[in-house]
């Protein structure tokens, strides 16, 4: 009956067919619902056994201990340093019943998976909810910018890696202060493209580029990379090639950017929108 | 060969496709996938609908224990599936496929089954990268990418599959 006539044979195939692409498809572009599911269960365990099994390859056991004790180290200089940024700012000194707090605080974590050769590139962190890690927190290094939180179990958290071609970071070239999205291209894991920077903007090769500090994701002033060389488009911007300090390739610890006021400013933000309308 | 001796070879292919991409990472211009081979081997008489069925299952499990987006290799795989019976009437000779052979490299010979190889995997990196980008916009740009993945991918199942089973398969 069925299958007996080569059209309905080949339709059912091609209806099959359709059905299973259809839901690939639907599952790329949903790709948030997944995250969740990625981190609570078998992979994070299947990652730290692999983990183990390659660090062997990768990883210089030895100094391990010493990489604890410098994170922690380091932590402590970025807190202190971000505390005296605080006071040393004048609108701080301005009014006295400003609480000195940071602006920014930091969770330190560990890398489980991470990879740099697909065009989304995802990063595990061993720091998740009951550590304090929330979505939308971004992710740092003391060379560049990481990644931004993306989902949060109770232990690990899932971040988009800043090479993914999704993801962009507002930068600014350090001496001229003129800023603009930088994205990743996809091509090599150490370059990028600083965009949209106006055509009278004056800037030699070999100058910094950091974080413009005007996302809630990111401090100011974290070096992100040197510029390399630049093209016009459109008539009016330049198109800045980055190479990057950063080295996603041997990166284990990194840092958790909490921003304090995170909040408040979201809240501004949702104000002003609301009564432009 | 059993329906126990295909999940068998279904797993060692996953396990092996996980550890061979998270070892080998030489940045965004080089992505392995070996799990084709399980999928261009299946016995020739094999239904193309269980075939589809495979590829979906294949691609959905390398997807979620891979770190990027879910959907990506099973939509790849699918459309690789869909072509690869056709790619193989079109290299072996006439009535050499109608038993349960599998085609593999002792059976093909190494110049069809590398045109058969070359071919299947052709159209997958195609359509990784058309997934990858949700569309045309970045093909040609993405075209080295495709063609180093292709290179290596094509050496390494080449290696898997004369070393395991060229020899033992009888």
């Amino acid at each position: 009956m069925w299958g007996k006539s080569p059209v309905i044979k080949f339709l059912i195939t091609l209806l099959l067919f359709l059905t299973l692409e259809v839901i690939s498809i639907s599952f790329i572009s949903n790709e948030s619902v997944f995250q969740q599911a990625k981190i609570s269960g078998v992979v994070v365990k299947l990652r730290s056994v692999m983990d183990g099994f390659t660090s062997g390859v990768k990883y210089y056991f030895g100094l391990q201990d010493v990489n604890d004790m410098l994170v922690k180290e380091n932590l402590r200089l970025l807190k202190e340093n971000e505390r005296l940024k605080t006071r040393l700012s004048p609108e701080a000194s301005l009014s006295s019943n400003t609480s000195l707090s940071a602006d920014y605080a930091y969770i330190p974590a560990k890398i489980i998976a991470n990879s740099t050769n697909k065009m989304h590139n995802y990063i595990i962190l061993n720091k998740g909810s009951s550590h304090g890690v929330k979505k939308d927190m971004g992710v740092i290094s003391s060379v560049g910018v990481v990644g931004v939180v993306s989902a949060v179990s109770e232990r690990y958290s899932y971040v988009i890696s800043f090479l993914n071609i999704n993801q962009s970071v507002s930068a600014k070239i350090s001496t001229s202060g003129a800023f603009g999205p930088m994205v990743w291209e996809g091509r090599r894991s150490d370059y990028a493209l600083l965009k949209e920077i106006p055509f009278h903007i004056d800037f030699m090769v070999g100058d910094t580029v950091v974080t413009s500090g005007f996302s809630t994701l990111f401090p100011p002033d974290i070096p992100l990379g040197t510029v390399r060389k630049s093209s016009v488009t459109k008539g009016s911007y330049h198109e800045i090639q980055v190479k990057l300090f950063q080295n996603f390739n041997s990166l284990h610890y990194v840092n958790i950017v909490v921003n304090n006021n995170k909040d408040e400013l979201d809240f501004i933000q949702r104000e002003s929108n609301g009564s432009v309308r | 060969m059993g329906r126990s001796g295909n999940i068998i070879l279904f797993i060692s292919f996953v396990i092996t496709q996980i550890i061979l991409s998270s070892l080998i990472d030489f940045g965004p211009l080089l992505f392995i996938s070996v799990y084709p081979l399980f999928l261009l081997t299946r016995p020739a008489n094999t239904s193309l609908n269980s075939l589809l069925l495979w590829a979906f299952a294949m691609g959905m499990v390398v997807d979620y224990f891979s770190n990027s987006i879910m959907g990506i290799n099973s939509a790849a795989a699918l459309v690789m599936t869909l072509f690869q019976f056709r790619i193989l009437r079109m290299v072996s000779r006439k009535g050499d496929f109608d038993s349960q052979v599998r085609p593999g490299l002792r059976e093909l010979g190494l110049i069809r089954f590398v045109s058969y190889l070359v071919a299947s995997l052709l159209i997958h990196h195609i359509a990784i990268s058309l997934a990858e980008s949700f569309g045309m916009t970045n093909f040609i740009y993405n075209l080295p990418r495709m063609l180093i993945s292709l290179f290596v991918n094509t050496l390494i199942i080449m290696l898997i599959e004369f070393g395991l089973f060229y020899k033992n398969w009888r």
